[in-house]
């Protein structure tokens, strides 16, 4: 088991983690690509600093918080909280993060990091909760939107139990590797699912870039499609 | 209410497009749609992508769609009908899903090793109905925390289906006659009909402002080439002899024109066709160069002033004349003290609805505030309003279309109804040629105790004009005219 885990937390990780960096640096290389190619000048005619400046009032979405999303809004933030902050500032991650990549993080004491990940349990559950017994929610799920919440869950509780002796029900390198092999299969469903909006968020927020159409498309694509004397 | 010929005549129920197979759109078509409504859907489709830049935009929805159902609460169509297809992220879904499964290499991957999805004819009708079901007022924007622009998408939906010839008949007769009709504009209306118009106007002010004047027509060399919403010149005499009288009063007489080539500032290429979109900005541009004008001046219509203000920089480039809002014009002209509104005519209690494409999709919120402030005493706000103002319920052409009245005034515009009830207001500014068509039909259909008028219809009556009747003698007038 112990070979089992120092490959998991090893070559895995790196592999993993290298996949998931390659992944979310495609997507935005090709964003920016395609917007330089295809927009170019037109780039300058867009209202950045407003778009920043909104993007940015959803780092701290409290005044985001509509009526009748009270509950759903405040738990999905909490969540997005100890999914960024636990991950990286555990102090059992600090050490891995400076052993694998020589960032020095600052470390959160074990009871701050036993809240939020109890925190991130529970609101992920209430948002599966949304997704699976209200009609509209359910509406606009699919299979995968249920697997990744899930999937997400997964380290968190196995974590959670491995650093808690005392109520887990298994053996700790058993509920150690389940921690470490969700994680990791979680970094590589970052890039390939709708977890890439880690880095597609500002990109899915500049759409006063995408209503500067290509002048003559219009015509361009009439003409393929009905030939030259096109009338629609 | 109906306009000369932007809508179309009513078309009974038996003779409405329907196959089979298929359900009824709730709008008229011009044409029933041909068969193999999915291969040519998936062509057209691939050409837009071919050609236009909606790919990363598609990739960078598709990739993050989180669908948290937040959009929701926003929607004014989905509060009021309560059906979970009006949801904005499900309906941008059905767009997403079927870019990924037939022009992505994974959605291609996933399709042989699942029972992935496809692309069907009930899927095209069930856009064709959902896709007009939305009024493409975007507020679901402002509360989707990946900023996702479902108006956007909703509009290249449109615009897909557009291309297989699934389009309401009154926004396509429309556009014919604007692009290809003898008139040029929407409304049908004939020069002659126009001038006819004008100088009926003309007479109209005079006797009620004690001026005599002539609108100036064809003019060349003018700082300001105007359009308005066309159907104005057969609906809203009051607004536009608003403009007039702050251009006369303003001592811009001299300084402006109606030309009598294109004279109609209507861009329903912005609902639901980038061809359309652009072709009528060229015509738009061409008149302007025609009569070798300096800025677009468009009248109070929401969608005409994004349209103009959005896209002629945008396929003009540098040749871009400057467009400018008239409620713009006015403020300035407040400002600079060049003219002078009476606070005492205007006694009623006046609130304000923010046409969407000029308040959350454009840049107009505060200007026309300041006005009302400046003459009007009894002024509320209504809730939510500005950027978060809630759609009249005819935004994104559905005003146009006569046949969905009823889903207009049932569902769309229901929110809208009791907001303008809560506000007390006895007078209801809409300074948009929709809007205003929307909201009078709201008010009769739910009797509600309010006024739709424009700004420049309030301002008419409070202006003072040099050397002519005061604003006090002309209320004086228009009461012993009432008796």
């Amino acid at each position: 088991m112990e070979a089992w885990l120092d490959f998991a937390r090893g070559p895995l990780f790196a592999f993993t983690f290298g996949i998931m960096l390659a992944g979310l640096c495609r997507q935005v290389a090709l964003q920016i690509y395609f917007l330089s190619v295809n927009k170019g000048r037109r780039l300058k005619e867009v209202p950045w600093m407003t778009m920043v400046r909104d993007s940015l009032s959803w780092v701290i979405p409290i005044r985001h918080i509509e009526p009748g999303t009270k509950i759903f809004s405040i738990a999905s933030f909490l969540m997005h909280i100890g999914l960024i902050i636990v991950p990286l500032f555990l102090l059992d991650h600090v050490v891995r993060w400076e052993r694998f990549l020589g960032l020095n993080l600052p470390a959160i004491g074990k009871g701050v990091a036993d809240i939020l990940t109890l925190l991130t349990i529970a609101c992920s559950l209430l948002l599966l909760a949304y997704r699976t017994f209200r009609a509209r929610h359910r509406m606009v799920s699919g299979p995968m939107d249920y697997f990744l919440l899930m999937l997400l869950l997964l380290p968190f509780v196995s974590g959670y139990l491995a650093a808690h002796p005392a109520i887990n029900p298994a053996p700790w390198d058993v509920m150690m590797l389940t921690h470490i092999l969700s994680a990791e299969a979680l970094f590589i469903m970052v890039p390939a699912s709708k977890l890439a909006h880690v880095v597609l968020f500002f990109f899915d927020r500049i759409s006063a870039v995408h209503w500067q159409l290509r002048p003559g498309a219009g015509d361009k694509v009439a003409e393929a499609l009905f030939g030259e004397e096109a009338k629609i | 209410m109906e306009t000369a010929t932007v809508l179309p005549a009513a078309i009974p129920a038996t003779e409405m497009t329907e196959t089979p197979s298929r359900r009824v759109f709730p709008y008229h078509l011009l044409e029933r749609p041909d068969d193999e409504l999915v291969d040519r859907f998936l062509e057209a489709f691939g050409r837009v992508l071919e050609f236009t830049d909606y790919k990363p935009l598609l990739d960078s929805y598709r990739r993050s769609n989180t669908k948290c159902n937040r959009c929701a609460v926003a929607c004014p169509v989905l509060q009021a009908s309560g059906d979970p297809k009006d949801i904005p992220c499900y309906r941008t879904n059905l767009l997403l899903d079927i870019y990924e499964r037939y022009f992505t290499l994974d959605g291609w991957f996933k399709s042989r090793l699942t029972n992935a999805f496809e692309l069907t004819e009930e899927i095209i009708d069930e856009m064709g109905d959902i896709f007009y079901r939305c009024t493409a007022c975007r507020r679901c924007t402002r509360v989707c925390p990946l900023g996702f622009d479902h108006g956007l998408i909703t509009r290249l939906g449109r615009y897909l289906l557009s291309l297989i010839g699934i389009v309401p008949k009154a926004l396509q007769v429309s556009v014919q006659e604007q692009l290809e009709g003898e008139t040029h504009n929407t409304s049908k209306v004939p020069r002659a009909g126009l001038i006819d118009v004008l100088e009926f106007l003309a007479e109209e002010m005079e006797e009620m402002l004690g001026v005599e004047l002539e609108f100036p027509t064809d003019k060349v060399d003018r700082d300001y080439v105007f359009f308005c919403a066309v159907s104005d010149y057969l609906m809203e005499p009051d607004t536009l002899m608003g403009n007039a009288a702050v251009l006369y009063a303003s001592g811009d007489w001299d300084r402006w024109t109606i030309g009598l080539c294109n004279y109609d500032g209507i861009n329903y290429g912005l609902f639901y066709s980038d061809w359309h979109l652009e072709n009528i900005i060229k015509q738009l541009v061409s008149e302007v160069d025609r009569l070798r004008g300096r800025n677009i001046l468009i009248g109070e219509c929401g969608h005409a002033s994004r349209a103009a203000h959005d896209f002629v920089p945008t396929f003009m480039g540098r040749k871009a004349p400057p467009v400018l809002n008239f409620m713009e014009y006015t403020l300035d002209c407040i400002r600079k003290g060049r003219i002078t509104l009476d606070p005492n005519v205007i006694t009623e209690r006046v609130t304000y609805h923010d046409p969407c494409n000029i308040a959350r999709s454009g840049w107009i919120i505060e200007q026309p505030r300041e006005i009302i402030r400046s003459f009007i005493g009894d002024f509320v706000e209504m809730t939510p309003k500005g950027s978060d103002n809630l759609c009249c319920g005819g935004g994104g052409g559905l005003v146009s279309i006569d046949e969905m009245h009823e889903f207009r005034m049932e569902i769309a515009g229901k929110m809208k109804a009791e907001q303008l009830r809560q506000t007390g207001a006895e007078i209801v500014v809409a300074p948009c040629a929709n809007c205003k068509k929307q909201l009078k039909e709201l008010v009769d259909y739910y009797e509600l105790p309010c006024r739709v008028m424009g700004l420049h219809d309030l301002i008419l009556q409070a202006i003072e004009i040099p050397g002519g009747i005061s604003p006090m003698e002309r209320k004086e007038q228009a009461a012993l005219y009432a008796i």
